[in-house]
């Protein structure tokens, strides 16, 4: 057996003013060439162990026991092992030094950038100017990566004007492009469309065969986790599970876990649903889900008539995003909308408020145009799921979150339709937390509660299912439930056209900027 | 054309465009300096962005200008109106258009060099120069901070009025909407901040060693015979200027009797 590149045993490690561990008695060595699965709900401590792999938390974040030993060409003597025991004499890790060796991706995409690179390119090559690569090489090496990662058309865009699945697959160029001999990706597949997720399980394929040891990081039991050497099931902080896939799927510690096992699995008798607690929501298996109060009463709550829209694409040209898009959400009923990343879904959606007006055409909320109406004036019918959860989350706790703008709608009943929200969605336990304190489950739940506190007539959802475990998806399910039961209009757009059916009682596709149906 | 010249040329000019105003010190200097900065500026299209971003700057400064210098200014003796101890001097005024000028001047110079330099070219041409990255990213950070404020702020407003905020209406209403989106701004970029500094560190960032830049950035023989010519010219006003007061002998005539 070869050695591990990366071999690490946390005995436990706790954040600052917490008193449980949110890490503890995890154990994990990577080997060159080999794909290495850690699945777990929202919560489960994945992502902390993620960043103390990657040497991102430091003794200012919390109190780590245990040690992490790095070995392989480039590392010091061969061989560097560093024991913490939780004092003030522990080893600090130099993060620049690291990343040399132990490459990560976070959850959130945009945190990965630097922030002051003008193209995709350049923000491809930062990590590679601060190593003195020469310029030719560089140069080959951006697009080399970027042809693996689907990029190479992006290369001369600003990185703040690209999609959700776009930035992910720069977050994942930005690491790979330094080739370290460990990879830590951490829900990599995460708001990617199908094309997007093949593209990435390719490149992680061939990282793998060229030597390269993956640690992905994950809350789905999908193919990743399927084509992975060793995998490990984390509740609570700690493994519950761990073995090849197939040890997994039948253990009792997945079926408890919030991890989301695709229909596929039980389909084929490797998962034991009898173990489960709520019903998995994607997969077919959630396909007799779509409730509905009046769908098809034909009378619109929402309708687009020929609504257009364009995006500056530089130089003074201007590239069609939305083309004479005509839709109709009736009462009662949910329409998903589905398409490649970058298609423009998030920018019809933001039609639907008015934060983006139609350069032609209209957009008529309960058969009233909304041309004239303020977004907050709006509002008051139109509920609208942002795509990234921090742009939504601007209070300090969760509850006063919720609350925001309440007040106008139910008086003095604010608070306690507010507490409901929290309810609604589990969260209301943590109500005086930070919304940042949450997992990005938990934020997109958060995000969610603001939209239901509300009770608006018609919900807009970006990307709704994106970042949440099984618990997470059931509470979407029953939320939307509960909003078509009561007649609202929900209109989703969503990368996954698994979920899209599942959900959707008319589904339709975005692409070349005109809606079609699936 | 200016946002094609090199970064360097544009922080050359702009360096001597200052310093020759601040040592000139003299109003018809420093209105033919501004003059050109509205020239240069037209010419390059940011003239409407330089005059709404100066306006916020130097309205009030002109405003305290005036009130400070033009009505209380011991050492005025040609009275044009008096209201007690408040006396409008020829000299208060004098004083006012001169720190004015120089003022307006030198912030329109600063501006408009933000407005036109393209920020990665600077930062690549610093770390041609083996300046480091650190300064590089403060100054690009703050070149770029004004976006990056206008950005966030953006986001937080679009929520909340995604959440019933009506923006608009009266003045105090716009100041109460204003004062919801502070406290989350502040956050927000602190926060932002902090998540920034561990991408940053990840990406090899405070490594040691050379480093080099993906941009190549053009020069010319004709851009570095001008930045010599300009950086000597603000040298030699610089020196004249010092020399000047070390033998007491005024560079240009000056209005102000006050001003030295």
């Amino acid at each position: 057996m070869t050695t591990p590149v990366l071999d690490a045993y946390i005995e436990s490690f706790s954040f600052h003013g917490e008193t449980a561990p949110a890490v503890h008695g995890v154990g994990l060595a990577v080997q060159p060439g080999t794909l290495a699965c850690v699945l777990g709900g929202a919560g489960s401590g994945k992502s902390t162990l993620g960043r103390l792999l990657a040497g991102w938390l430091r003794s200012a974040d919390g109190q780590l026991r245990g040690r992490l030993s790095l070995s392989g060409d480039g590392v010091p003597n061969g061989a560097q092992r560093l024991d913490f025991a939780g004092t003030e004499d522990d080893p600090r890790i130099s993060p620049a030094a690291w990343s040399r060796h132990v490459g990560y991706v976070s959850q959130d995409a945009a945190a990965m950038l630097s922030g002051i690179r003008s193209t995709v390119a350049e923000e491809l090559a930062f990590g590679l100017e601060n190593r003195g690569m020469n310029r030719d090489s560089m140069h080959r090496r951006v697009a080399d990566v970027a042809s693996k990662t689907g990029l190479s058309p992006l290369l001369d865009r600003d990185p703040g004007s690209l999609s959700g699945g776009e930035l992910r697959r720069l977050a994942i160029a930005c690491c790979v492009v330094t080739d370290p001999a460990v990879l830590i990706l951490d829900d990599p597949l995460s708001s990617l469309d199908g094309e997007g997720a093949e593209l990435i399980r390719d490149l992680i394929a061939g990282l793998v065969a060229r030597g390269a040891a993956v640690v992905h990081l994950g809350q789905v039991a999908g193919l990743l986790f399927s084509q992975a050497t060793h995998c490990m099931v984390l509740d609570g902080g700690t493994v519950t599970a761990q073995g090849t896939p197939a040890d997994v799927l039948l253990s009792r510690g997945l079926a408890e876990s919030g991890v989301v096992v695709p229909s596929e699995a039980v389909r084929h008798g490797r998962y034991r649903p009898e173990a489960t607690a709520p019903e998995p929501v994607s997969g077919s298996a959630a396909a007799s889900n779509k409730v509905s109060s009046g769908a098809g009463t034909g009378e619109s709550s929402l309708s687009f008539r020929n609504v257009t829209y364009s995006l500056p694409a530089g130089q003074g040209a201007q590239r069609a995003v939305l083309t004479e898009v005509d839709l109709e959400v009736e009462p009662g009923q949910t329409v998903a909308i589905t398409g490649p990343n970058g298609a423009g879904k998030s920018t019809l959606l933001r039609h639907v408020n008015g934060l983006l007006r139609p350069e032609h055409g209209e957009v008529l909320v309960a058969g009233l145009p909304i041309r004239g109406k303020s977004t907050g004036a709006i509002a008051a019918d139109v509920g609208l799921l942002f795509q990234h959860p921090r742009d939504q989350l601007f209070e300090r706790t969760l509850v006063r979150e919720v609350g925001f703008g309440l007040d106008r709608l139910f008086g003095a009943e604010a608070e306690a339709h507010a507490v409901q929200a929290l309810e609604d969605v589990g969260l209301a336990h943590v109500a005086s937390a930070h919304p940042h304190d949450l997992p990005a489950s938990g934020q997109r739940l958060l995000a969610l509660a603001t939209v239901l506190a509300r009770q608006p007539a018609v919900i807009a959802l970006d990307e709704p299912t994106v970042g949440l475990d099984r618990h997470g998806l059931a509470r979407l399910q029953t939320a939307l439930d509960t909003v078509t039961l009561r007649g609202a209009a929900v209109l989703i757009v969503t990368h996954d056209l698994a979920y899209a059916r599942t959900v959707g009682h008319r589904v339709l596709r975005l692409q070349g900027g005109r809606l079609q149906d699936t | 054309m200016l946002s094609r010249l090199n970064p360097l040329t544009t922080l050359a000019a702009s360096g001597a465009a200052i310093a020759l105003t601040m040592a000139a010190s003299n109003w018809p200097v420093s209105v033919a300096v501004a003059a050109a900065v509205l020239a240069a500026g037209t010419g390059a299209g940011v003239m409407r962005r330089v005059l709404a971003a100066s306006a916020v700057i130097l309205l009030p400064l002109w405003f305290s200008l005036l009130v400070l210098h033009g009505l209380f200014f011991p050492e005025g003796r040609i009275v044009l109106a008096g209201w007690g101890p408040a006396r409008i001097t020829v000299e208060g005024l004098a004083f006012a258009l001169e720190m004015g000028t120089r003022t307006t001047a030198c912030v329109l110079v600063l501006l408009l060099f933000s407005f036109v330099v393209n920020v990665a070219d600077l930062v690549a041409m610093m770390t041609t120069r083996r300046i480091p990255p650190q300064f590089g990213y403060v100054l690009a950070s703050t070149l770029t901070l004004a976006p990056a404020i206008t950005d966030q702020l953006s986001r937080i407003r679009q929520a909340q009025e995604a959440r019933g905020l009506v923006l608009g209406g009266s003045l105090l209403q716009r100041v109460a909407a204003a004062r919801l989106q502070m406290v989350p701004l502040v956050l927000a970029l602190i926060q932002e901040a902090a998540e920034r500094a561990h991408a940053l560190d990840a990406r090899g960032f405070s490594s040691p060693g050379p480093r080099s830049t993906y941009r190549e950035v053009a020069d010319s023989r004709g851009q570095r015979t001008f930045r010599r010519a300009v950086l000597g010219l603000a040298a030699a006003a610089v020196i004249l200027r010092l020399c000047a007061s070390w033998f007491g002998v005024p560079v240009l005539p000056s209005l102000s009797a006050g001003n030295a």
